[in-house]
C-alpha cells in the first residue's frame, strides 16, 4: 500500500461531510439567533455589521490555521489534518496526539506515515482524545452559564436598577467590573505571553539518519526545544496594534464614523500584521531577531 | 440598544433553554460524526487500529485532553454564552479565534455576555467565523495543494504577518478595554508577565486562570477603593 491512501476519495468525502456539518450547524444557530435578535429589537444594521466585522476579523487567523494544516500534512497527508483542524482541532492537540501515537512505534512526526494500520490508529487516538470537551459540554454548559455567567450579570442588573434613578451619573457598577475583569484576565494571559513567554515542544531525539533513538529500557529518547519566544518584534507588534486600535477608536468617535466602528479591530489587526512584515524586513537582523529565549535551544 | 429588564425573565429563560436543547442535539450529532471518521478510515483501509498501541497511548492522551477540556469549558462557557459555546467547541480554535471574535462583536454592539443580547450577537459572530474559517481552510487546501504549493504561505515577504497574528489580535483586543479599565489591564498583564518570568513556558490555559483571578481580585479591590 502506498501513501495514496491518505488522500483517498473516501477521505475527501469525509472532509466534505465534516464541512457540510460545520456549516449547517453554524447556519442553524445564526438563523435562530438572528430571529431572536429581531424580537429583542436589535437593529438590522448592528446584526449586519456583526457579520461583516466577524468575517473580516476571521480571515488572518484562519490563514494561520491553514498554514498549520500543511505542517501536519507531511506525516499524515493533507486530508486528515484538514478534517481535524476543521472540527475541534488545533495544532497543539493534533500534533501531540499524532506524536504520542507514533512514539509507540518509535517514528518521528517529520516522516510520512506509510502503514495503514498506524494511520488508522492515529486517527482513532486523535478523535478519542479531542472529543472530551464535546462530552463535557452537554453536562456543564447550562450549569456553568447559570451559576457563573448569570451571576455576573445579576450584579450588573442590580447595580443598573440602583443607578436608574440617576442615569446621568453613569457610575461604574460592580457587575460591569466583574464582567470586564474576566475578559481582561483572558486577554492579559495572551498579551503577557507576547511580552515574555516562550513555547516549548517535546519531540523524539533523532539519530543522524532521522530515526528516533530508542533507549536501552525500550523508551523513546525525548528532547525539549524552544519553538517560539517573545522578543522585540512581538512586543512592537503588540504596541502597534494597541496604538492603531486606540487611534481608530478616537477617529471614529471624533468624526462620528459609526459604520466603521465594527471594523476597527480587524483593521488594527491587519495594520499590525503589516507592521510585522515591515519590522522583519527593515530592522537590522540583530534587532528583529532578538528574542528573550533562543529558538531551537534545548531546555 | 436593548431595553433594561430584570435578570432572566421567563421568556429569556425559555430562549436559553431552547438554545441548550439545540446545542445538545448538535453536539451529539458532532460526536457521532467525529466517531465515524476513524470507523470509515478503518473500514476503507481494511485494518483495525493497533489495540496494544491504543491501550498505551489513550490513557496518556485522555488524561491530558480531559483535564485541559475541563479547564477550557470552565473558562470559556461564561464568556461565549450558550450558542457560542456549542458552536465553538465543535469547530475548535477557541482561544485564538472564536473567543476574540465573540468578544469583539459584543464590544462593538455594546452588549454583555450572558444577556440575551450578548448571547445572540456572540452566536452570530462565532457562527460567521466558523463558516469563514471552514471555507478558507477548504479553499486553501485545494488551492495550495493543487495549484500553488503550501510554501507560498512560508514566503519571507508574508510569513512575519502570520507569525505575529496573535500579538496583532490580542493587542487590539486589550486596547479596547484600555480606555475604561487601563489600571485593571496593567495589573493583569503585569501578573501574567511576572508569572512567566518564573515559568516562561506555562501554557496559556493555566496562565489564563491566574490572570483571570488576578483581574477579578484587582477589579473588586479597585471598585471598593473607587479607583474605577
Amino acid at each position: 500500500m502506498t501513501g495514496d491512501f491518505k488522500a483517498d476519495k473516501i477521505m475527501f468525502l469525509i472532509a466534505a461531510a465534516v464541512i457540510v456539518f460545520v456549516i449547517a450547524q453554524s447556519v442553524f444557530f445564526i438563523v435562530k439567533s438572528w430571529k431572536r435578535a429581531k424580537e429583542l429589537g436589535i437593529s438590522e444594521s448592528t446584526l449586519k455589521s456583526t457579520v461583516s466585522s466577524s468575517a473580516l476579523f476571521t480571515v488572518a487567523p484562519a490563514i494561520s490555521i491553514l498554514a498549520t494544516v500543511f505542517v501536519l500534512a507531511n506525516a499524515l497527508g493533507i486530508v486528515l489534518p484538514w478534517i481535524r483542524l476543521s472540527v475541534i482541532g488545533n495544532l497543539a492537540y493534533e500534533t501531540t496526539a499524532a506524536q504520542t501515537t507514533l512514539d509507540y512505534w518509535g517514528i518521528a512526526l517529520n516522516k510520512a506515515v506509510e502503514d495503514p494500520q498506524q494511520f488508522a490508529t492515529i486517527t482513532v487516538a486523535m478523535t478519542v482524545g479531542s472529543i472530551a470537551p464535546l462530552i463535557l459540554i452537554p453536562f456543564l454548559c447550562k450549569f456553568l452559564q447559570k451559576k457563573v455567567g448569570f451571576a455576573m450579570n445579576k450584579e450588573s442588573e442590580k447595580d443598573k436598577a440602583e443607578n436608574d434613578g440617576d442615569s446621568s451619573k453613569k457610575k461604574t457598577n460592580l457587575g460591569d467590573v466583574i464582567s470586564a475583569s474576566a475578559f481582561i484576565g483572558i486577554v492579559s494571559a495572551f498579551v503577557a505571553r507576547e511580552i515574555n513567554g516562550r513555547t516549548v515542544a517535546t519531540t523524539n531525539r533523532l539519530d543522524a539518519l532521522g530515526n528516533s533513538i530508542v533507549n536501552a529500557d525500550g523508551t523513546i529518547e525525548k528532547v525539549k526545544n524552544i519553538t517560539g519566544s517573545a522578543g522585540v518584534v512581538s512586543i512592537l507588534v503588540l504596541i502597534c496594534s494597541m496604538i492603531f486600535m486606540t487611534v481608530l477608536t478616537i477617529v471614529c468617535k471624533k468624526f462620528k464614523l459609526s459604520k466603521l466602528e465594527p471594523f476597527i479591530m480587524p483593521i488594527a489587526m491587519f495594520a499590525a500584521m503589516g507592521m510585522a512584515i515591515l519590522f522583519m524586513n527593515v530592522l537590522p537582523e540583530s534587532v528583529s531577531g532578538l528574542t528573550w529565549y533562543e529558538i531551537g535551544a534545548e531546555v | 440598544m436593548a431595553k433594561d429588564k430584570k435578570y432572566m425573565s421567563p421568556r429569556e429563560k425559555d430562549y436559553f433553554d431552547k438554545v441548550h436543547r439545540w446545542g445538545i442535539t448538535w453536539t451529539i450529532g458532532a460526536i457521532l460524526m467525529l466517531l465515524s471518521v476513524p470507523v470509515l478510515v478503518c473500514a476503507k483501509l481494511g485494518v483495525l487500529p493497533d489495540g496494544a498501541a491504543l491501550k498505551q497511548v489513550l490513557p496518556q492522551l485522555m488524561t491530558l485532553y480531559w483535564l485541559t477540556a475541563i479547564a477550557e469549558v470552565i473558562a470559556y462557557v461564561p464568556m461565549l454564552g450558550a450558542g457560542g459555546t456549542y458552536l465553538s467547541f465543535v469547530t475548535g480554535n477557541i482561544s485564538n479565534l472564536k473567543l476574540p471574535v465573540g468578544l469583539n462583536a459584543m464590544n462593538s454592539a455594546k452588549v454583555k455576555a450572558n444577556t440575551e443580547e450578548g448571547e445572540v450577537i456572540a452566536t452570530i459572530a462565532i457562527g460567521v467565523s466558523a463558516i469563514v474559517t471552514t471555507v478558507i481552510i477548504a479553499a486553501g487546501v485545494v488551492i495550495f495543494s493543487l495549484f500553488v504549493g503550501p510554501e507560498v504561505l512560508q514566503a519571507p515577504s508574508i510569513k512575519p504577518a502570520f507569525d505575529y497574528v496573535l500579538p496583532a489580535l490580542f493587542g487590539a483586543l486589550a486596547a479596547s478595554y484600555f480606555e475604561k479599565y487601563w489600571k485593571l489591564v496593567i495589573v493583569a498583564v503585569l501578573v501574567g508577565v511576572i508569572v512567566l518570568i518564573f515559568s516562561p513556558a506555562m501554557g496559556v490555559g493555566t496562565l489564563m486562570f491566574i490572570t483571570i483571578v488576578a483581574a477579578l481580585a484587582a477589579g473588586f479591590g479597585m471598585y471598593k477603593l473607587k479607583w474605577l
